[in-house]
């Protein structure tokens, strides 16, 4: 601010000398050399009053009238008003420039003074915030993040107003650039998983993000498991309680999604609407979700299992409805489930492709002509076309989408394992998929808290959720530091 | 993942190993084989837990005095080098064809129950698959394998409830109806219900409250004899002494007693269930025998895990004479008794040992 005080000349010259040899470089003929090949990289001379300024920016990222307002009109007019809220850096290298002007700032240089001013003009076209598609609820707040960092931060600093919510930025991607901020609650979080958080942001070689999803199977402990080992969400509501458990979150810029870290494998059954709705609802949901997962896994291969290798378990009635229904199918049960799957996978991708309004009809016309006719053409029994059913739609209880394709790709395990072995491979897949959940780790820790290692205080928000005056402590995943926030001072 | 930790194993983990590991195939036929002393046999996984009970205490004291060292490294302590990795060669060749006697035990009761007229090959080879997988964990893994296969299958302790309601109570009288030889045959083929506890020498050094291993290891013997104890007293309830005899899994048969309106033949389910009781037995044994292969060459690779699995698939399917096989394994059981005895053996040479030589 010093500089435009005509009292204090002498400061300038100071200050504009320590910092000579670093300005003297700088020409703007070595940023246009920089920027060579931009087309919206804008050089914009004015001749103001008693000098020429230039100004420099990126036109992409800043819309016209935020440039107009902020820069062009104060120099016009007041100089003094834009160095007001301009960031004058007392040394800035070539480097610091272009990267500032890339973010989208404008770089303010006056000639004569020999200075380069950075004003902060960045106003990319943004959507607005809104409710998500994804993970929609019908009670409880309905906004979700948008694409821009800073917006999905202030929805998290609107609900947690403490001075101990900390972000720490980082820049990601080898090419891309991507800014990321990792939020948490100073005084409740993990020293130990920041750490941990900090070492693999920190390894990441990657050339470019476009989302979340990408950074958080690059930080994965085990990154050949097909379950999803951090969440992502895009609600704000969601966000604020986990990081008042202690967790951290990972903002990305760009990315709607924010992952959360640690968590365990409960948690991806637990939508943010839980808490919203009364404990008795929410945890007969939130069973049924959980339930369902298992439930959907083993449904179809059961079916094979017993028409292939155990018919005697079933009863006599019940037996002959099966047999009555697969009658004129002339394939065995692994061909008939395999074929009925592999159809409700093509109209489920079908389905998100197309535009929604052509999706839909594919959706309802393709489920119901394919349903009844791959019947009467007795390609399927219709049993089975209930069980596929019923079993594609408990895949999709679970809030997390990631987890509800791996509940999917897990499915064709079981599947194979109950033609060639019946239950007994049924029994092995579902050894497998324990033991698999139990080596499971997310951040380090055990993904499978609380059941193993035991926090028997985690159990009331696991399957079922407690009451909320029973459930005062943070959960063990989050191995937390403290339990108490610190006093707000109030003022009298 | 906790591989490279030592200390490992908490309280739970210590109890579920201990409980876990006893229950194997062994239990299915435990009246069967105590039905010589018809009855009165029905008390007899109490004394066995009695038993096992006071043959833990002499393990657990001898652990103690060597509290970062295995029973294989123990023996090389005490007995020397040459002959420590001798009995410690013996010990790994007992230990797969402990795991080889109940895997087959249990693929040949798959092959009867639930998958007729197949061949063993394929379920045995994924069985084994699956042992691997879990032993490459490292014993934290093991253990806590044996934690989630105990509640997923205690619910198969419902099915006791058909046959209470139809058994009679007044099998049980009266207590003593047998003589010192029906007595002493009873024992001999029942005792292997609660053997391997003893594998607590093995794992010890990775317990992290190695005082109070005692206390929980004692919880888990006890968890094991009460469920043991409760198979045994419906059995008796529900059969008649002849069928106790004759009948090979008489438990298996409780299972096929078990009336659902939706489900027949529930033994199919229970049998097939029984994999995760398998697996955390085979899988401890196999933990255990890969660390005395370690010992025995002095290095600790993976390789040695699949060499011994090796071993086991031929011990299994090696077209050995089918008599020699059931000897083999109906004998090999009784080595666990020398098991049993052994620790004692041990803290005498560790007592009589001067002090200056013990580890």
């Amino acid at each position: 601010m010093s500089y435009w005080n005509g009292d204090n000349n002498e400061e300038v010259t100071n200050s504009t000398s320590t910092t000579q040899n670093d300005k003297v470089l700088i020409t703007i003929a070595m940023i246009k050399s920089k920027l060579y090949g931009i087309n919206d990289a804008t050089f914009k001379d004015i001749q103001t009053g008693e000098e020429l300024v230039t100004i420099i920016y990126f036109s992409s990222l800043i819309e016209k009238l935020t440039l107009h307002r902020t820069v062009i009109l104060p120099l016009l007019t007041q100089k003094e008003e834009l160095v007001k809220f301009a960031d004058v850096p007392a040394q800035i290298n070539l480097a610091d420039i272009v990267s500032t002007i890339i973010e989208g700032n404008t770089i303010v240089y006056f000639h004569t003074k020999n200075i380069f001013a950075i004003v902060n003009t960045y106003s990319p076209p943004m959507s607005s915030i809104i409710g998500s598609d994804t993970e929609s609820s019908v009670i409880g707040p309905q906004d979700a993040f948008t694409e821009s960092l800073q917006t999905n931060l202030s929805l998290i600093k609107r609900r947690i107003q403490n001075t101990s919510l900390k972000n720490k930025d980082y820049i990601v991607g080898t090419e891309t650039n991507t800014k990321i901020s990792v939020v948490y609650m100073e005084h409740i979080v993990n020293k130990d998983n920041l750490d941990k958080v900090h070492k693999k942001i920190v390894d990441i070689k990657h050339p470019g993000f476009n989302d979340i999803s990408i950074l958080e199977q690059l930080m994965d402990d085990h990154p050949f498991s097909p379950i999803p080992q951090y969440l992502a969400t895009v609600r704000p509501d969601a966000v604020a309680s986990y990081l008042l458990d202690g967790r951290i979150a990972i903002f990305m810029n760009n990315s709607q999604a924010v992952m959360i870290c640690p968590i365990s494998f409960f948690e991806l059954f637990t939508s943010p609407e839980d808490a919203y709705n009364r404990w008795t609802t929410a945890s007969l949901l939130r069973t049924l979700r959980f339930f369902g997962f298992f439930l959907s896994v083993i449904l179809t291969p059961t079916y094979i299992s017993v028409l292939t290798h155990h018919p005697e378990m079933l009863p006599f009635n019940a037996l002959l409805n099966l047999q009555e229904s697969r009658g004129k199918v002339p394939f065995p049960p692994i061909l008939e489930v395999l074929f009925m799957e592999l159809v409700i996978e093509i109209l489920r991708e079908a389905g998100t492709r197309m535009p929604s309004k052509i999706g839909q009809t594919i959706g309802i016309v393709g489920g119901i002509v394919i349903g009844t006719a791959a019947v009467e053409a007795s390609l399927v029994s219709n049993v089975l076309i209930v069980i596929v059913a019923i079993s594609a739609l408990l895949s999709f209880l679970s809030p997390n989408f990631t987890l509800s394709n791996s509940n999917r790709a897990i499915r064709y395990i079981f599947i194979v394992a109950a033609g060639m072995f019946g239950l007994y491979g049924q029994m092995i897949a579902f050894a497998w998929l324990f033991h698999h959940l139990l080596t499971l780790t997310s951040l380090g820790t055990p993904f499978m808290t609380p059941v193993i290692p035991r926090k028997w205080t985690d159990f009331l928000n696991s399957v079922v959720r407690a009451p909320f005056f029973f459930d005062k402590r943070k959960s063990g995943v989050a191995n937390v530091q403290s339990k108490k926030a610190p006093p707000i001072e109030k003022g009298e | 993942m906790d591989k490279d930790k030592f200390k490992v194993l908490n309280r739970y983990h210590v109890v579920f190993l201990v409980q876990n590991v006893m229950v194997g195939t062994s239990i299915l036929s435990l009246p069967n084989r105590l039905s010589s002393m018809g009855y009165s046999q029905w008390w007899m996984p109490l004394l066995f837990g009695v038993i096992a009970n006071i043959v833990l205490i002499p393990m657990i004291w001898l652990a103690l005095k060597y509290r970062d060292d295995h029973l294989f490294a123990i023996h090389e302590k005490l007995l020397g080098k040459w002959l420590g990795k001798s009995i410690n060669i013996f010990l790994v060749a007992y230990f797969v064809v402990i795991i080889a006697a109940v895997c087959a035990s249990y693929i040949q009761l798959i092959q009867v129950v639930a998958l007729v007229d197949r061949t063993i090959t394929g379920p045995l080879i994924i069985l084994l698959l699956m042992i691997i997988y879990i032993v490459n964990g490292g014993i934290k893994s093991v253990a806590r394998f044996c934690i989630m296969a105990f509640f997923l299958t205690l619910g198969t302790v419902f099915i006791l409830k058909w046959g209470f309601v139809e058994g009679e109570i007044s099998h049980m009288l009266p207590i003593f109806n047998f003589n010192a030889q029906e007595f002493y045959t009873a024992t001999k083929n029942g005792l292997m219900a609660v053997g391997g506890f003893e594998l607590i020498s093995f794992y010890f050094p990775y317990i992290i409250d190695q005082r109070k291993a005692l206390k929980h290891a004692s919880l888990g013997i006890w968890l094991c004899v009460l469920l043991t104890f409760l198979f045994t007293f419906v059995s008796v309830m529900f059969f008649s002494e002849w069928q106790l005899k004759h009948l090979i899994y008489p438990v298996l048969n409780l299972f096929k007693e078990v009336e659902l309106s939706f489900l027949e033949r529930i033994d199919v389910l229970g049998i097939t269930l029984w994999v995760f009781l398998i697996l955390s037995t085979t899988a401890a044994y196999l933990w255990a025998a890969k660390r005395g292969l370690d010992s025995i060459l002095s290095t600790a690779k993976s390789a040695h895990l699949y060499m011994i699995v090796i071993a086991v698939y031929l011990v299994v399917q090696i077209p050995f004479m089918q008599e020699f096989q059931k000897l083999l394994f109906e004998r090999i059981f009784y080595v666990m008794y020398v098991m049993f005895v052994w620790p004692i053996l041990l803290c005498i040479i560790h007592v009589m040992k001067p002090k200056r030589t013990r580890g």
